[in-house]
């Protein structure tokens, strides 16, 4: 059967051009600009869907992309959402969550045994006994979740980008359209945004049976177009709010954050279900979903159709089916009151109006798959109860209902705007909005289309002036006359599935077992019973969760309040919020030199550095090793470009180190070379390295790779508060350096440099500058990896011309370079504790034996403070020195491996490696200071549970096991 | 000892790691290794109407800072925008850019001399310090140079907003850049610096965008004649 109306005013198909799909594996066509659920409906297609939970059969409920009801599987994309996704030829598609197909889903037979599965039932079943965890953990696992993620999805690129306005408007309905055009023509620069794929929101189908309100659309949508200063954003969401009015804009190609100077919110309002029994069957829709399919779609809904109201609303609903040919058995208002307005519209037209009454069931059609009837009786609207003594069937193929609207206010929210309830219009309004927002239309609590547009206008000229323009200042407009929102839509049923959540299948009885559970407050029903928390995040449901609460604990709506919401207030999918996935990362001049020379490298901070260079069919371990061995017998060179080089010029260069660092700087000689240690404000170890005074007035500071752009930073921020007479320049980036240690290390450096190389002149810890291979060098005496040890710093570009004058030069010594992982294992041998390995967010320098680089006699130093304060403290914690008994063959400890004593933690492993040197295993490791000595020994649990002995010993480790 | 002239070492584009030795045309110029040409001409000259990232890390740059750092410049003819984050442009088109209230980078264009110059004064000057540059550096050009930045930068660098002489230190593509608006030969272009060291990354990032968007990598060769 086909439901097409004639020709609609403005209808979205294009009914020459035909489209052809499969839907469970069943031929449809449509016409293009069809969504997927128009064109089924419109081919007699009701049942689209199976419910998350019960696996009830669903169909359109509003066409709008506020429920997922209809969810479909093509191909490889999953999840779509077709109530608003647009029909292409060749889909080929199939209903989520289903087995066996959405007209025989074999697991709607859990529709029958929902009362065994309420709300919660997940929290208190599954957890005795233990054995049998597995086995629900599978079913629970394969339950979970609505389409199947496809694991051989391709990367498809979303674009992330950027773009400004002066005013952003959400929302082109004819409030959004009417503030956009007012905006621009005081010369601003407005984007105007919407989620659906053609402007004027509920301009285009809320007709009540008179399309000339078309033409009104068409003026309005023709003078946005003419101006040049109107960008339209069409099918895209406006996701969330954050600092700034930074706005990421949603849509099919990807993500644009844009940056807006104002933001006029007339995103409108969700229309909210009336709750009755069975509501939920196909064929029960809102009515701006009827509108939609009418005048969107050209589909007639049903044929013979109820219009179950709370509002006016549902009469204009009314009159649209009757404009689209379908016949209206009956309009319910569940008030009391009734329509003046429309009463008489529609009794003209033939149609029965029941006052007072409601529908208390739907009847399902015998296969369930939609509606046969509704069974109507007269309804209390002061206590909400439905009054069944009289109560009759009537037959119809579909119901239409309306009972009012939630305001779209995510953004609002997000933006921090204060929101109050008003009861003319029983939703809850702005009341205080932040510096810049402004709000207009339904989501403003404005309905009348007239008032709507004056709204817009208001919105409008509050932005102008807002921005510094002149614009007239207009009256606030206020809803007058009866609600357009029901306080209490609910119809009880003493057999429930009266549905609150069409995404969670949450019915009225479980909020009231919420309630009876504790879980009274509205953040915490809605974590207990999910409502809200599917994939429309609440959109047709969290008022009347609001509204039921509110009557179960007998307070008034504003004091129950709203959920809190965060961006994005709507599913955006993954591979949208990832983008393009930008991975910055830092090379030194000569990577390409690792590269070609086979390096395996790492990520250190931002560096890619070489780890160690395997020779073929060397193993990372062996390669360790042997580039140790090297350095141990010979020379060894590592790249340390990556280092953090800082410049601390002027006349306080050295009042600043004093400050910053724990150590003494302002004796330190021309020349010389200092170790730094920098503390947090807490105490805590960030970062060491070496102070090299090149003059007076001159240090240049060399630190970890890590943490430099940190310790930059905070040096900046620093000098901001001290003001001192310097200038810090931070050259990491400008100069590369080299580190040439091991034995050989001097002869190798004494053929490219005229410097005096001898221990004498050039002692352990001083710095000079001269020419290495012709280049201006800072050369600096350092024993990290090696007692005879030189870093060579110059400017970057240059770096490479040294390393291959040494490379040369060092040949005849078998010199060979060696990586960061060698590093490591080079200076555990020398004994060299590092932070940020050995020490972690809590490591005060007492703990690490660092007593030595504290100078307490100072008057001021970073951290000193706290320093004071711990020392009075007694330590729990020791960093020790150790190692493994002599030919230990045992499984290997790793880093963060226990230190315990029985079931006591006594502490952890920082670092552990076996030296082939050394031919020992050794390490660092935190102990109870009781256990700090030489010669104590503590227990390492290692990851099978078995122990393993360790020795305390002195460092260097070379100098105590070898005598080096 | 080995006697090396540093004047013979040949540096390489901080840049070229991202770059194709092969297709591409190498020269050394300023002592840097640089890709002047990727395509014919033709193809370079679509590409920069277009969209064309080229790398220009070559150029001779000076950086300086301190208190007395804008008196040390005057005093050697160099040319001071009159506010920060600002920049202008002296005698053989060197670029002159104030970073900051006190801090300055100067870059000579091809055959220009004031960074050579600058850079022989040696002599360390009370309050005057040396800031050593190893950026790369890139000429971005064409139709859709703006489609690009919005992808990488969150700023607005339309000329509504980013004006003839402004400067602005941002985050393109997630590192710390500096980039002005200017017009070359006629064009208009965006001339953006970063760290060398993220010199291949920036490249990559700009090249594959400007692939997508129908440009492409541009030799220096295009703009040596500006």
């Amino acid at each position: 059967m086909i439901f097409r109306t004639p020709k609609q005013a403005g209808e979205w198909v294009n009914r020459t051009k035909k489209i052809n799909f499969t839907f469970e594996g069943e031929a449809f066509s449509a016409f293009e600009g069809d969504t997927i659920s128009s064109a089924l409906w419109a081919a007699g297609q009701k049942v689209l869907g199976r419910s998350f939970k019960y696996h009830r059969a669903r169909g359109v409920l509003s066409l709008a992309n506020h429920d997922v009801n209809v969810l479909m599987t093509d191909g490889i994309d999953t999840n779509i959402r077709a109530d608003v996704v647009e029909v292409k030829e060749g889909m080929v598609l199939t209903a989520v969550n289903t087995s066996g197909g959405v007209k025989k889903d074999k697991n709607s037979y859990i529709d029958s045994i929902s009362p065994l599965l309420p709300v919660g039932f997940y929290y208190k079943a599954f957890h005795t006994p233990r054995r049998l965890f597995p086995f629900w953990e599978n079913i629970i696992r394969k339950a979970a979740g609505l389409g199947v993620v496809n694991f051989d999805y391709p990367r498809i690129l979303k674009r992330k980008t950027h773009s400004h306005c002066d005013v952003l408007v959400i929302g082109a309905g004819p409030t959004g359209l009417t503030a956009a055009c007012t905006a621009a023509e005081a010369g601003l620069e407005v984007t105007i945004v919407d989620e659906n794929r053609q402007l004027g929101g509920s301009l285009g189908y809320n007709r009540a049976g008179d399309s000339s309100v078309v033409s009104q659309l068409d003026i309005l949508l023709a003078k946005a177009a003419n101006m040049p200063n109107i960008k339209v954003m069409a099918g895209a969401y406006a996701a969330g709010y954050y600092p700034d009015h930074l706005i990421p804009v949603v849509s099919d190609s990807g993500i644009n954050k844009v940056r807006a100077k104002a933001v006029i919110v007339a995103s409108g309002a969700f229309e909210q279900p009336p709750v009755f029994r069975y509501n939920d069957l196909p064929g029960v829709m809102l009515g701006s979903a009827v509108q939609r399919l009418i005048y969107r779609y050209a589909v007639k809904p049903f044929n013979n159709g109820i219009v179950v109201t709370a509002n006016d609303y549902g009469y204009r609903v009314a009159l649209d089916l009757l404009q689209a040919g379908t016949k209206i058995v009956a309009l319910v208002d569940m008030r009391q009151t009734g329509s003046a307005a429309y009463s008489a519209v529609l009794a003209k037209r033939g149609v029965k109006v029941y006052i007072g009454h409601c529908v208390y069931e739907a009847i399902a059609s015998s296969d369930k798959s939609g509606v046969r009837g509704a069974v109507i009786c007269a309804y209390d609207e002061k206590q909400n109860i439905a009054l069944t003594d009289n109560k009759f069937t009537l037959e119809c193929d579909g119901i239409a209902m309306s009972a009012g609207w939630a305001p779209a206010g995510a953004l609002l929210y997000q933006a921090g705007t204060g929101m109050q309830f008003d009861y003319g219009v029983e939703q809850f309004v702005p009341s205080r909005l932040p510096n810049g927002m402004f709000a207009a239309g339904k989501v403003n609590g404005v309905f009348e289309l007239e008032q709507r547009v004056r709204d817009g206008v208001r919105a409008a000229n509050d932005a102008i002036c807002h921005l510094g323009l002149q614009a007239p200042q207009n009256e606030a407009e206020k809803h007058v006359g009866i609600s357009p929102s029901h306080p209490y839509p609910m119809v009880p049923h003493p057999k429930g599935k009266n549905f609150v959540d069409f995404d969670e299948d949450i019915q009225i009885k479980d909020f009231v077992n919420a309630a009876k559970e504790g879980f009274d407050n509205i953040e915490l029903m809605k974590r207990f019973t999910t409502v809200g928390m599917g994939p429309s995040q609440g959109k047709h449901s969290n008022m009347n969760a609001i509204r039921i609460l509110a009557k179960i604990r007998d307070l008034p709506v504003e004091k129950i309040g709203t959920t809190t919401s965060r961006p994005f207030f709507h599913p955006t999918p993954i591979g949208h919020l990832g983008g393009r996935g930008f991975h910055s990362h830092r090379l030194t001049s000569l990577h390409d030199w690792h590269q070609a020379n086979g390096a395996v490298f790492t990520d250190i901070g931002a560096w890619k550095r070489a780890a160690y260079y395997p020779a073929a069919g060397q193993s990372k371990e062996d390669a360790i090793q042997t580039e140790a061995l090297a350095v141990r017998k010979t020379a060894g060179i590592i790249d340390g470009s990556s280092f953090g080089k800082i410049e601390i010029h002027g006349p306080d260069a050295a009042l600043f180190l004093e400050r910053f660092f724990t150590g003494v700087y302002i004796d330190q000689k021309v020349g010389s070379c200092r170790y730094v240690m920098l503390l947090d404000e807490s105490g805590v170890v960030v970062d060491d390295g070496i102070a090299s005074r090149l003059a007076d007035d001159l240090f240049y500071l060399s630190i970890g790779t890590s943490n430099a752009a940190a310790v930059y930073r905070e040096m900046q921020r620093s000098q901001q508060i001290w003001q001192l007479n310097l200038g810090l320049v931070n050259v990491t980036g400008a100069y590369g350096a080299i580190n040439i240690a091991g034995p050989a290390a001097r002869e190798i450096l004494s053929t490219l440099t005229d410097l005096d190389l001898s221990y004498e002149s050039f002692p352990m810890s001083s710095v000079r500058e001269s020419q290495v291979a012709g280049v201006e060098t800072r050369m600096i005496r350092v024993a990290f990896v090696a007692d005879n040890g030189y870093e060579l710093h110059a400017p970057m570009g240059q770096i490479p011309h040294i390393w291959n004058a040494l490379i040369t030069a060092g040949k005849k010594h078998a010199l060979r370079p060696f990586g960061s992982d060698t590093q490591r294992l080079l200076r555990l041998e020398m004994g060299h504790a590092m932070p940020g390995v050995d020490t972690d967010g809590l490591t005060n320098p007492f703990e690490i034996g660092a007593e030595w680089a504290i100078k307490m006699s100072k008057p001021y130093f970073i951290g000193q403070r706290s320093l004071t304060i711990l020392a009075k403290r007694p330590l729990r914690k020791q960093l020790v020195p150790f190692v493994l008994a002599e030919n230990y063959k045992g499984e290997m400890p790793m880093d963060c491996n226990l230190v315990v004593d029985g079931r006591d933690i006594l502490g952890r492993v920082t670092s552990i490696s076996y030296s082939k040197y050394l031919d020992r295993c050794i390490g660092f490791a935190y102990v109870t200071p009781s256990k700090k000595e030489a010669g104590s020994v503590f227990q390492i649990r290692v990851d099978s549970g078995a122990l393993v002995a360790a020795t305390v010993i002195k460092t260097p480790f070379i100098k105590t096991l070898k005598g080096a | 000892m080995q006697q090396f002239d540093v004047k013979s070492i040949i540096q390489t584009s901080p840049v070229a790691h991202a770059q194709p030795r092969e297709s591409a045309k190498w020269e050394v110029i300023n002592g840097m290794d640089t890709a002047v040409e990727f395509a014919s001409v033709a193809i370079e000259d679509a590409r920069k109407k277009v969209l064309g990232v080229a790398d220009v890390s070559c150029l001779s740059r000076y950086g300086v800072k301190g208190p007395n750092a804008t008196q040390w410049l005057l005093e050697r003819g160099i040319a001071i925008p009159t506010t920060p984050n600002s920049w202008t442009i002296c005698e053989q088109k060197t670029l002159v850019l104030r970073l900051g209230s006190s801090e300055f980078l100067i870059e000579d264009q091809l055959g220009g001399s004031a960074c050579t110059r600058l850079a022989s004064n040696t002599t360390r000057v009370a309050s005057v310090y040396k800031v050593p540059r190893a950026d790369a550096a890139f000429i971005v050009s064409g139709s859709e140079a703006l489609n690009l930045f919005s992808e990488l930068c969150s700023l607005d660098l339309r000329e509504k907003s980013l004006a003839a002489k402004d400067l602005i230190m941002t985050q393109v593509a997630g590192i710390s850049a500096t980039v002005i608006r200017q017009t070359l030969n006629g064009e208009p272009v965006y001339r953006v610096w970063c760290d060398g060291t993220y010199g291949p990354y920036m490249w990559e990032v700009l090249i594959e965008i400007a692939t997508e968007l129908g440009g492409g990598a541009v030799g220096l060769a295009q703009y040596q004649n500006s």
